[in-house]
């Protein structure tokens, strides 16, 4: 969930400006850098592929769909394979909206992976790489046209629950989000941009997970 | 006796005083439940309202409304407050509509959620596979991290439909994650406090918690707290007629210390002046606090301070009498017999409260005539060997003299006392609107905003009605639950015609042991659920494995014992089950709580002939407030005549005896028609009052008719009539001008009495002695 919504957040959006890879490819790449690029303000949208993971499952749930960002409090998820769902996040609520259905309502603060991209929603859209400080620390490297970010969360409550957020990109393009549990047991990946439209032709899912690394694609 | 020596006695006598009162404010146990005086219950509803009165789950709620910042700042202290007070002592419930309800039901209890809901479909695999389906969706969905860890033992959900039923009937918005009204202005919250409505003192440690925890929620924001319902009034009315009490005796003493100051020329009366007084209240608690050790009641106290107000007299008789040439001894010994007179006759007036047959007009009674006795007693053995025996001669004032002179030309209209007692009477009798004012809560009225506020958090958090709550009888537990359980469909279509707008009730969270019963006998057995459940796992995403814990939990279901209320102890279902399911020695009583009642007498129909009835605890308090005034009447009447009879055989003469009684009982009648012409509806409040002044009327006259024909004798009582009379109006006019209806009530009341008393004291009691002298 949490990629998912990090996702949404940044929005990334398709193409690589020529003007980010400027700098040369060997460049070792900065966070605000980053943040700086991968910002984008309302209204925006980016189809995503996510892998979800559980002990329950036999294999990973492959969701594709779409996020909208309409407006700079709301956040659209729209599931479209393989059923359709609509999550509008707002006010600290998400609620679901499935066909046939009444919708359900998900208080944020209720579960702590959505609390903490609650205060850092606005932070990483805006691009503010102080605010999003205040709730992760930030760790960047490679280069700038295929960089690697590690978010180690500060809150306690999310800290129990997610070792660390990477997100792996091309220069201002967000192409992947991994969430990596404490226990480390299901990691958690949304790819977004250019890799969901790559990983449309792909079936397998470790192939899916190296395309999330970025290694696949190169 | 040296002048030093006798100051040195008062103030050893004040010692005393002080050294008692500090001994039993450790053993006095002050009483706020209003249940105490209140007389027998006599009717069902009256029954259940003494027995219950306060514990129903309206009178115990608190709304509560943060507002000042924005709403993500608004549900953070929420949240917070939330929080700091969820394992408050004072709150048996806190809720702001965050938390979905599971951490509600403890881990032991969690098999019985296939009891508590209906979960009739589980051994049909087309069922079972469509919630499966669903739990995929649910774990791609953002609320997967909330709903993966149930989903093992629980694919239905049925922990979330149970949660979901336990919310509120109709719930105020969400914005991040906790209710807010409409307007997103103000932070919802609900509480539920441990001690009764009626309980002051409980709910104002309640209150106390809850102002505690918000100052430290609050910090240094802007955001302020609303807290109304019917604990928050009583607190606010108390703490505000706690405050002007407060300044009304402060002005009161001062003016007081003043008045006699002037009136004696010496700084030591107020002192002296004070001692009959502090001792009569002293001995009063002292008396009920012995004769009731299961508490004194804060009515009885007001009540009686107010009542022993006519000991504050006593001394000033002895001091205006007292001039040089007069042992103070042979003073008091004078003045006793008067004195004696008013003391045993309005004594055995208070006798009758015994025979009321309630518990706080005994300890009245009690504290009254322990009081007055024990005023009556040191002003006549005490008092006089610290008084200094050569003052002023009040009979050696010329401006008194000249007064009495022109009193005594007066004329002595007793045709005119005749047309004005009748008119009195027919305005009495014939002024319109009602008598007596019934409602309770008139006396101790809410702030108009405070009203607004309630009404306002009332409607947007669909809290209940404090007037109207359907009761459920029956023998025990089960019985009850099974009255409210028939009654469901019933109240179902009240809610669709719109009679109300919601209701509440005990088997929203436990339901009865026959209906757990039959829908234990509808769960499948291991074997038909394991085939039901593989049959739709067939081709699903979900390993064959996932689920063994569910089967484990439904077999477990299927074998428990019935859910009672005894189980759920220590759960905060307890909370909102007690506060629904009354159980008591023999008898157990379910309530109904409604909310938005648009038709009060459809509901009385409707669920009287489905076995239950409505309570309006209105109309049960109004008929119990109606009651006990009549017995108060009954006393009273019984009373006037024992204090007639009492002053007759003591004055053995029948005109002698008219002389005092009849300005007495006229000035009532006259204080009756002047509250009655001013559209006053009379409470027992106005009953208390116009006994004092009865009692303070009988003083005056005793005392003017007793002081005969001397006139030097004459001019002395004029001036402890006009002091008294002065001291007492002082005190009950400042009480008069109080925003409290209460204090209005007594210091209108008494404050008339006594101006009218004087009057026809002076011109019926004193009329003879014109003649003689």
């Amino acid at each position: 969930m949490l990629p998912s919504l990090l996702a949404a957040a940044l929005l990334a959006t398709t193409g690589v400006p020529a003007e980010s890879l400027a700098a040369g490819p060997q460049a070792t790449v900065q966070a605000d850098w980053i943040l700086e690029r991968i910002a984008r303000p309302a209204p925006s949208r980016t189809g995503f592929v996510e892998l979800r993971g559980s002990k329950l499952l036999k294999e990973p749930l492959r969701i594709v769909g779409e996020y909208r960002h309409p407006d700079a409090d709301t956040l659209v998820r729209e599931v479209r394979a393989p059923y359709t769902e609509t999550t509008t996040i707002r006010a600290g609520e998400a609620v679901i909206e499935r066909a046939g259905k009444s919708p359900r309502r998900v208080s944020l603060s209720r579960v702590p992976e959505l609390a903490g991209i609650q205060s850092s929603f606005g932070a990483m859209l805006a691009g503010d790489a102080g605010r999003l400080r205040q709730h992760y620390t930030l760790d960047a490297d490679g280069s700038r046209q295929d960089w690697r970010m590690t978010l180690v969360p500060r809150d306690a409550r999310l800290a129990e629950r997610v070792r660390n957020i990477v997100l792996h990109g091309r220069g201002a393009e967000l192409r992947c989000i991994e969430t990596v549990p404490v226990d480390a047991s299901e990691v958690q990946r949304t790819l977004l941009a250019g890799a969901a439209r790559d990983a449309a032709a792909i079936d397998d899912v470790a192939a899916l997970a190296a395309l999330c690394d970025g290694a696949a694609a190169r | 006796m040296s002048a030093r020596k006798r100051l040195l006695l008062a103030l050893a006598w004040l010692a005393v005083l002080l050294l008692g009162a500090w001994a039993l404010s450790g053993r006095l146990q002050l009483s706020g439940d209003l249940r105490k005086f209140m007389p027998e219950p006599r009717t069902p509803a009256q029954q259940l309202l003494i027995e219950e009165l306060g514990e129903g789950p309206g009178s115990r709620l608190l709304l509560l409304g943060i507002s000042g910042a924005d709403p993500g700042t608004l549900a953070r202290q929420s949240q917070a407050l939330r929080e700091a007070l969820a394992d408050a002592p004072q709150l048996r419930l806190f809720a702001n509509g965050s938390g979905g309800g599971f951490d509600a039901i403890p881990e032991r209890l969690r098999p019985y959620r296939y009891l508590l809901t209906d979960s009739a479909r589980l051994d049909d695999p087309g069922y079972l596979r469509a919630q499966l389906e669903a739990r995929v969706q649910d774990l791609g969905s953002p609320a997967a991290a909330l709903v993966e860890p149930l989903l093992a033992s629980d694919p239905t959900l049925a922990t979330l439909a149970l949660a979901e039923a336990w919310q509120p009937a109709t719930t105020p918005q969400h914005l991040y994650g906790v209710w807010f009204d409409r307007a997103g202005a103000n932070a919802l919250l609900l509480a539920q406090t441990r001690a009764a409505g009626f309980d002051p003192d409980g709910q104002q440690a309640a209150m106390d918690a809850i102002d505690a925890a918000f100052a430290r929620v609050r910090g240094d924001t802007t955001t302020r707290l609303a807290v109304t319902g019917p604990g928050a009034f009583s607190v606010d009315v108390a703490e505000r007629t706690r405050r002007e009490a407060s300044w009304i005796g402060s002005v009161d003493t001062i003016a007081l210390v003043l008045l006699l100051w002037l009136a004696y020329r010496s700084w030591k009366i107020p002192l002296l002046g004070v001692l009959p007084l502090a001792s009569a209240g002293l001995a009063g608690l002292g008396a009920v606090a012995i004769g009731f050790p299961g508490g004194v009641h804060g009515i009885t106290v007001a009540f009686g301070f107010t009542l022993i107000g006519v000991v504050q007299d006593y001394p000033i008789h002895l001091f205006s009498h007292q001039r040089a040439g007069l042992d103070p001894r042979a003073s008091a010994r004078g003045l006793w017999p008067t004195l004696a007179t008013g003391l045993v006759a309005t004594c055995i007036a208070y006798l009758t409260f015994f025979a009321a047959g309630v518990d706080g007009l005994r300890q009245l009674a009690v504290f009254t005539i322990a009081g007055l006795a024990t005023a009556a007693l040191a002003t006549r053995f005490l008092l006089p060997s610290l008084l200094d025996p050569a003052p002023r001669d009040a009979a050696g004032s010329a401006s008194l003299a000249r007064l009495w002179t022109r009193i005594e030309r007066l004329p002595r209209p007793r045709k005119a006392f005749a047309v004005l007692a009748a008119v009195a009477l027919a305005v009495v009798v014939l002024a319109p609107g009602p008598f007596w004012q019934n409602d309770l809560s008139r006396l101790t009225p809410v702030a108009e905003d405070a009203l607004r506020t309630d009404a306002r958090l009332r409607d947007e958090l669909g809290a209940p009605d404090v007037r109207y709550v359907v009761v459920s009888p029956g023998a025990g537990a089960e019985q009850a639950l099974q009255g409210v359980e028939r009654l469901r469909p019933v109240l179902d279509v009240l809610v669709e015609r719109g009679a109300i707008a919601g209701y509440d009730s005990a088997v929203r969270y436990l339901p009865s042991m026959a209906v757990q019963r039959a829908r234990q006998a509808q769960l499948p057995d291991t074997q038909a659920l394991r085939a039901a459940l593989d049959e739709a796992l067939a081709d699903s995403p979900f390993r064959a494995d996932a689920f063994d814990p569910f089967v484990a939990d439904v077999a477990a279901a299927k074998a428990a014992a019935p859910l009672q209320v005894g189980d759920l102890a220590g759960t905060p279902l307890a909370a909102a089950v007690d506060g629904l399911l009354l159980q008591r020695e023999g008898h157990a009583t379910a309530l109904v709580s409604l909310h938005g009642i648009g038709d009060a007498q459809e509901v009385a129909r409707t669920v009287h002939a489905n076995g239950a009835t409505l309570l309006d605890l209105k109309q049960a308090s109004e008929s119990l407030v109606a009651d006990y005034r009549s017995r108060v009447l009954f006393a009273l009447g019984l009373a006037a005549l024992l204090l007639a009879a009492t002053v007759w055989i003591a004055l053995r003469d029948r005109r002698r005896a008219l002389r005092v009684l009849v300005p007495m009982a006229l000035s009532t009648l006259l204080v009756l028609a002047v509250l009655r012409g001013c559209g006053v509806e009379l409470n027992l409040f106005h009953l208390v009052a116009l006994v004092l002044g009865a009692g303070l009327g009988l003083d005056y006259a005793l005392f003017f008719e007793h002081a005969g024909d001397d006139r030097d004798e004459q001019l002395r009582t004029l001036h402890e009539v006009i002091v008294c009379s002065l001291t007492t109006l002082l005190v009950f006019s400042l009480l008069a001008l109080s925003s409290i209806p209460v204090l209005r009530a007594i210091g209108s009341t008494v404050a008339l009495a006594v101006v009218a008393n004087f009057v026809f004291a002076l011109f019926i009691a004193r009329a003879p002695m014109r003649r003689s002298a």
